[in-house]
């Protein structure tokens, strides 16, 4: 009887860790979709380094640069110490070819916010870590995803621009199922 | 659609996606901000809004709230601004045709810091292109008109 007992329960560790393995794996590939918006060019050339300088990358750009013009965000990541942010970028995207971008707020994202050549294990400890993240549970931060009007202008660049993948909704989505799965960070 | 511009309140009857740089140049006749490259990238149309700077060749006119105020409501001939007396100092124009927005993005910049040095002027005014290559003059009296904004807030 014991031998039997002995046998069933190795049987069930067996099934539990390849489930939480397949769990694990899931949920790394749902995080890779994660990874691949906001390492996209309409996310990460904003969410840039204490250098304070926006980027222009990415297919709408011949070649990767700072922020033409001689801009910077300054310290205070909107431009107020030399030029606003917003002195260009009106509200909405401007209707003309390689017209401004807008949305109703403009600004680079705080600095601990690094995602601009930072690696998918990088930026997935960032977004998990409350200290870096703007003080958010993973269930705020896909919140946030949902309700940021600069964070939806992402997905509405205007013309000349190539959205960020997959959709507001669906990033959110894909957050809310990370965290669930434990929110696996890739090594 | 109400709009106040120079302390002037305007009624025009245009629009709400009409950028701002029309309203004031077809519709008020206000042509002191200038159309250069009508993507916000030369700088020829700043205005300020609120105090603020702005291209106002990219902003749509039912964006704007508040007061506008254009080169001609910064100063006049009679009664210039210290910025605008500085360009006159230093003989800062060639052609003209840039300097109302380099005026205006001058001005804003001294409204945050009344004391810029080299790198902040560049920084600020680099989005203010001028064709003529005045860059070293306008450096100056950019110089020139925060030193006299520093004594006159002595």
């Amino acid at each position: 009887m014991k031998s039997i007992l002995c046998v069933l329960l190795l049987c069930c560790s067996v099934i539990f860790a390849a489930q939480a393995q397949e769990t694990n794996e899931a949920a790394l590939k749902t995080w890779d979709k994660i990874y691949h918006v906001f390492s996209h060019p309409r996310c990460a050339n904003c969410h840039v380094p204490d250098d304070n300088l926006p980027r222009w990358s990415g297919p709408s750009y011949a070649k990767t640069s700072v922020h033409g013009m001689n801009i910077t965000g300054g310290q205070s990541r909107i431009g107020v110490e030399t030029i606003m942010c917003s002195t260009c970028h009106a509200q909405s995207n401007a209707d003309e070819p390689h017209g401004p971008p807008g949305a109703p707020i403009w600004m680079l994202a705080p600095v601990d916010m690094l995602w601009w050549q930072q690696s998918s294990s990088q930026i997935c400890q960032q977004i998990k870590d409350p200290n870096r993240n703007g003080g958010r549970t993973l269930d705020e931060v896909a919140h946030h995803i949902l309700e940021d009007e600069l964070v939806h202008w992402g997905w509405a660049p205007g013309i000349g621009r190539e959205p960020a993948p997959y959709s507001a909704e669906e990033t959110a989505d894909f957050v809310t199922l990370w965290a669930k799965a434990g929110a696996p960070c890739p090594q | 659609m109400q709009l106040n511009v120079n302390g002037k309140q305007h009624e025009v009857d245009v629009e709400e996606t009409m950028p701002l740089l029309w309203v004031l140049r077809d519709e008020l006749a206000i042509t002191g901000p200038k159309f250069g490259c009508g993507i916000a990238m030369c700088g020829a149309c700043t205005v300020h809004i609120n105090g603020m700077p702005a291209r106002s060749c990219s902003i749509p006119v039912g964006q704007v709230s508040g007061q506008v105020t254009t080169i001609e409501g910064l100063g006049t001939p009679y009664a210039m601004h210290v910025v605008q007396a500085a360009w006159v100092e230093h003989q800062v124009a060639q052609c003209g045709y840039c300097q109302p927005g380099q005026i205006m993005s001058a001005a804003a910049l001294l409204q945050v810091n009344p004391n810029p040095d080299d790198e902040a002027i560049d920084r600020a005014l680099s989005a203010n292109l001028c064709r003529c290559g005045t860059y070293p003059r306008i450096r100056a009296a950019v110089k020139t008109a925060a030193a006299k904004i520093r004594e006159s807030n002595l």
